[in-house]
């Protein structure tokens, strides 16, 4: 069983999914469903299109670089069937599976990190501008956030202490 | 004239995407930074996608000498042939000196139909245009070889001079 690659989405198309386009130079198109099929006759590149991988990979969205993608690659030699060896890898599959999804959910929290940042800076510039549009009675309740108050538990504490 | 006009746009595309071609993108998506786009002259837009009936014209693509074959019967049944059937055909086109000549009533095999076709697996397959192999009525190739890509499926219909003689078998 061979697992291929959508040629529009890069999706993993499964046995008996999706459809095969063979242009006159032998070239193989294949395509995990009609919708991808579509886009490739409406001519559109898949590199501008912004939900297939490929434009993902691109601009950074997507892990692109790691470890756990070198088990998945295109093996033209069939291998000879080995129980244990069957059974290792069966066992390592969800592991890396695991892996693999916690290393993208750090890339992409990293990734929105560098935004989250941004946005707080622009919020603290935008205050920082136009402060005097706000009605008066906010500005002072904003100003008069931090309000130092006396702690009453300290004092009967080491009342207590004395005591 | 069309071949040269779409070998030639291919080579544009093929550029431009070079030109785009980025380092970052890793082994994943190999597969889309190796292939060029298809061309605006592709005969995909032309092609009608439907069962080969009578006066459909194909194209022959092996060494007999002919050209243009227009189907006159389908040997397969009310609605037509589809990939891997049998036609009858009259040659329309055909070059000097050839072992068909013009107006000749020849049968062939569909080797490539621009009609998408089923497989075993459930997947389907379909291709750029409406292409014939020249052959006796007892199943005997016309020509020596054939040209460009041919299905596996022609192995179920005991075409098995066509797939060895065929340049790419898909």
């Amino acid at each position: 069983m061979r697992l291929e690659k959508c040629w529009f989405c890069s999706s993993t198309i499964y046995p008996g999914h999706g459809i095969q386009f063979v242009r006159n130079d032998a070239k193989i198109f294949r395509f995990c469903r009609s919708k991808c099929h579509k886009n490739f006759k409406m001519k559109r590149n898949p590199r501008k299109v912004k939900w297939t991988k490929a434009y993902r990979c691109l601009h950074g969205k997507d892990m692109t670089q790691d470890s756990t993608f070198e088990f998945e690659r295109k093996r033209n030699r069939p291998e000879r069937y080995d129980r244990n060896v069957t059974e290792q890898t069966l066992k390592a599959i969800p592991l890396i599976t695991k892996i693999r999804h916690d290393r993208q959910k750090k890339h992409i929290t990293e990734r929105q990190k560098q935004g989250k940042t941004k946005e707080q800076e622009r919020d603290a510039k935008e205050l920082e501008q136009d402060i005097q549009m706000l009605p008066k009675k906010d500005v002072l309740s904003t100003q008069k956030t931090k309000v130092m108050v006396k702690v009453s538990q300290q004092q009967t504490e080491e009342n207590l202490m004395e005591e | 004239m069309a071949a040269f006009l779409r070998s030639k746009c291919s080579s544009v595309g093929r550029t431009l995407m070079g030109g785009l071609g980025n380092n970052l993108f890793g082994a994943v998506n190999s597969s889309v930074q190796a292939v060029s786009r298809p061309s605006h002259c592709d005969p995909i837009c032309q092609q009608i996608r439907t069962f080969i009936q009578m006066r459909t014209n194909l194209k022959v693509v092996d060494n007999s000498g002919a050209k243009r074959v227009m189907c006159i019967q389908s040997l397969r049944g009310k609605k037509g042939a589809r990939l891997g059937d049998t036609i009858i055909g009259s040659v329309k086109e055909a070059q000097p000196r050839g072992k068909v000549k013009k107006g000749d009533v020849v049968y062939g095999v569909v080797v490539r139909a621009a009609m998408k076709r089923g497989r075993n697996d459930g997947s389907e397959i379909q291709f750029d245009d409406n292409a014939i192999v020249l052959v006796n009525n007892k199943g005997e190739l016309i020509g020596t070889r054939v040209f460009g890509p041919v299905p596996h499926e022609l192995r179920k219909k005991k075409h098995l001079k066509i797939l060895a003689l065929a340049e790419h078998i898909v």
